[in-house]
């Protein structure tokens, strides 16, 4: 098993989906933040009244903006890279290689899941870590306590929107096809949205975390965040099921 | 080492192998020849676990493939159809990783390999920027570095210059000298399949016998062979020739 995640490890490391996802999710979301914040401070009408909570220039609004970014732009990242963590081996063919080996191909796929969930810590920590330079930068002080609860709800939300991204590996398992893959991440994000405008509230495990972090967390209990834990191991023992269970028939 | 006995698989649509019953020995080279889409690499699928039979039964090291513990597979060489190479690693950092998931140590496998396979030059080059010569070649060296005693190649010479395919004969000759049981596919009689100690013939998914590699003019005694097969499937079976 240590063997199979040093391998995951080298390989997202050392690839291009790899790095450009995690500047994606990174630099892309304080880039975001810095224009929605220079667009508010400028006085944009139509933007203030868009961002709700969020159009507050203190720490409370800048880490709503993050969150609400995080539910919808980070969920496709995190999905695109897991996509690719798994299909990729059906693209490149590299499959009948994880054949024949003394490492089983559930075990291959749990350490793919293995690396996933440390890259999205690592992501995670960082992106707050970005969000609090930006907010020292912008002049809003150091952080109150109430201001650093909410960067460590921040920091599970990134890792909870990880989890939400994992129905995507089964896809792209099950699948074998990368687009296949990326859709079911395009389609996550849909229904997430959905979702909430329905009503479904924290008892959609696919928004529980971005409700629960843009409401000071108030907005999901934690038996509906559990629901969120409980769908990424559902999702990850099917994965490695579909793994243990492979044949190259098709 | 490796065995079939009266393996099936079918696939929709009515393609597949059939009553496939063949036997590779320890130091023995078996060579798989047939046209294209005669089954080879849907043999090959089988013996490696990436298919199962519908019937009949495939032993490695004599346990069949649904009891092997998955240990077991360490001492197992294999190439087929794709390398075990990514294009966004360097040469060695792939043989690196095909040393890890081989449960072998790559400190000083590495190193001999690039050397054996003459990869010294494109050691440090991307995967996906080398010729395809030379990703065979690490394909090849990926599968076989870990020294293992049941060798499964799908059309190793595929894209080798004559040198790499001397080298490459020489590679299986010398670890079948050190008792590895060895099969080979290729769909003409090439070098590789030349220096086999026995000849399977594949054709229309099934093993149609032998072929006797000291004779003359191997090429046309192959087509002649799978003519007549063709032939007799008309008469018997109604197959379209």
């Amino acid at each position: 098993m240590k063997a199979a995640i040093r391998v995951e490890t080298i390989k997202l490391v050392r690839s291009p989906v790899g790095m450009i996802g995690s500047l994606a999710l990174i630099l892309g979301t304080l880039a975001l933040l810095a224009g929605i914040t220079a667009a508010l401070a400028a006085g944009d009408p139509a933007l203030t009244a868009k961002a709700g909570i969020a159009a507050a220039l203190d720490w409370g609004g800048l880490l709503t903006a993050a969150a609400q970014i995080a539910s919808a732009g980070g969920l496709l990242g995190f999905g695109v890279v897991l996509s690719w963590i798994f299909a990729r081996e059906f693209s490149d063919g590299t499959i009948t290689g994880l054949f024949a080996l003394p490492i089983t191909r559930a075990r291959i796929a749990l350490a793919k899941l293995t690396v996933y969930a440390a890259w999205s810590v690592a992501i995670s920590v960082a992106l707050a870590l970005g969000t609090l330079v930006l907010g020292l930068t912008l002049g809003y002080g150091w952080p109150s306590p109430d201001v650093w609860a909410a960067f460590g709800r921040q920091v599970v939300l990134g890792v909870l929107t990880a989890v939400v991204a994992t129905p995507v590996a089964w896809i792209a398992s099950i699948a074998r096809s990368l687009l296949a893959a990326v859709g079911g991440a395009i389609a996550l994000v849909v229904i997430a949205q959905v979702g909430v405008l329905a009503g479904a509230g924290g008892w959609m495990p696919l928004a529980a975390p971005a409700l629960w972090a843009i409401s000071n967390g108030t907005g999901a209990d934690p038996v509906q965040l559990s629901l969120t834990l409980a769908l990424g191991v559902i999702l990850g023992v099917l994965t490695c099921t579909s793994w243990a269970r492979l044949q190259l028939n098709r | 080492m490796l065995d079939f006995d009266d393996v099936t698989v079918r696939f929709p649509g009515g393609a597949g192998v059939e009553h496939l019953t063949f036997r590779v020995a320890p130091g023995e080279i078996v060579a798989l020849i047939g046209l294209n889409g005669a089954g080879k690499t849907t043999l090959m699928r089988l013996a490696l676990g990436m298919l199962r039979p519908r019937e009949g039964t495939v032993r490695v090291f004599d346990r069949p493939l649904t009891t092997l513990p998955s240990a077991s597979w360490a001492a197992v060489g294999a190439l087929i159809e794709v390398p075990l190479a990514y294009p966004e690693l360097t040469v060695r950092e792939n043989l690196h990783i095909a040393c890890l998931l081989h449960g072998a140590d790559p400190r000083r496998l590495v190193l001999d390999s690039l050397e054996a396979w003459r990869l010294q030059g494109v050691a440090d080059r991307r995967f996906r920027r080398l010729s395809l010569g030379n990703r065979q070649r690490t394909g090849l060296a990926a599968a076989l570095q870990h020294d293992p005693d049941l060798i499964v190649l799908d059309e190793p010479s595929n894209s080798l210059d004559p040198a790499s395919v001397i080298m490459l004969r020489d590679q299986l000759t010398r670890r079948a000298e050190h008792g590895a049981a060895i099969l080979v596919s290729s769909h003409h009689l090439d070098e590789v399949a030349r220096i086999a100690d026995r000849v399977l013939l594949m054709n229309a998914g099934r093993l149609i016998g032998e072929l006797d590699s000291t004779g003359t003019d191997l090429e046309h005694a192959f087509f002649e062979r799978i003519r007549q097969d063709d032939e007799l499937r008309a008469a018997t079976e109604g197959v379209p020739l």
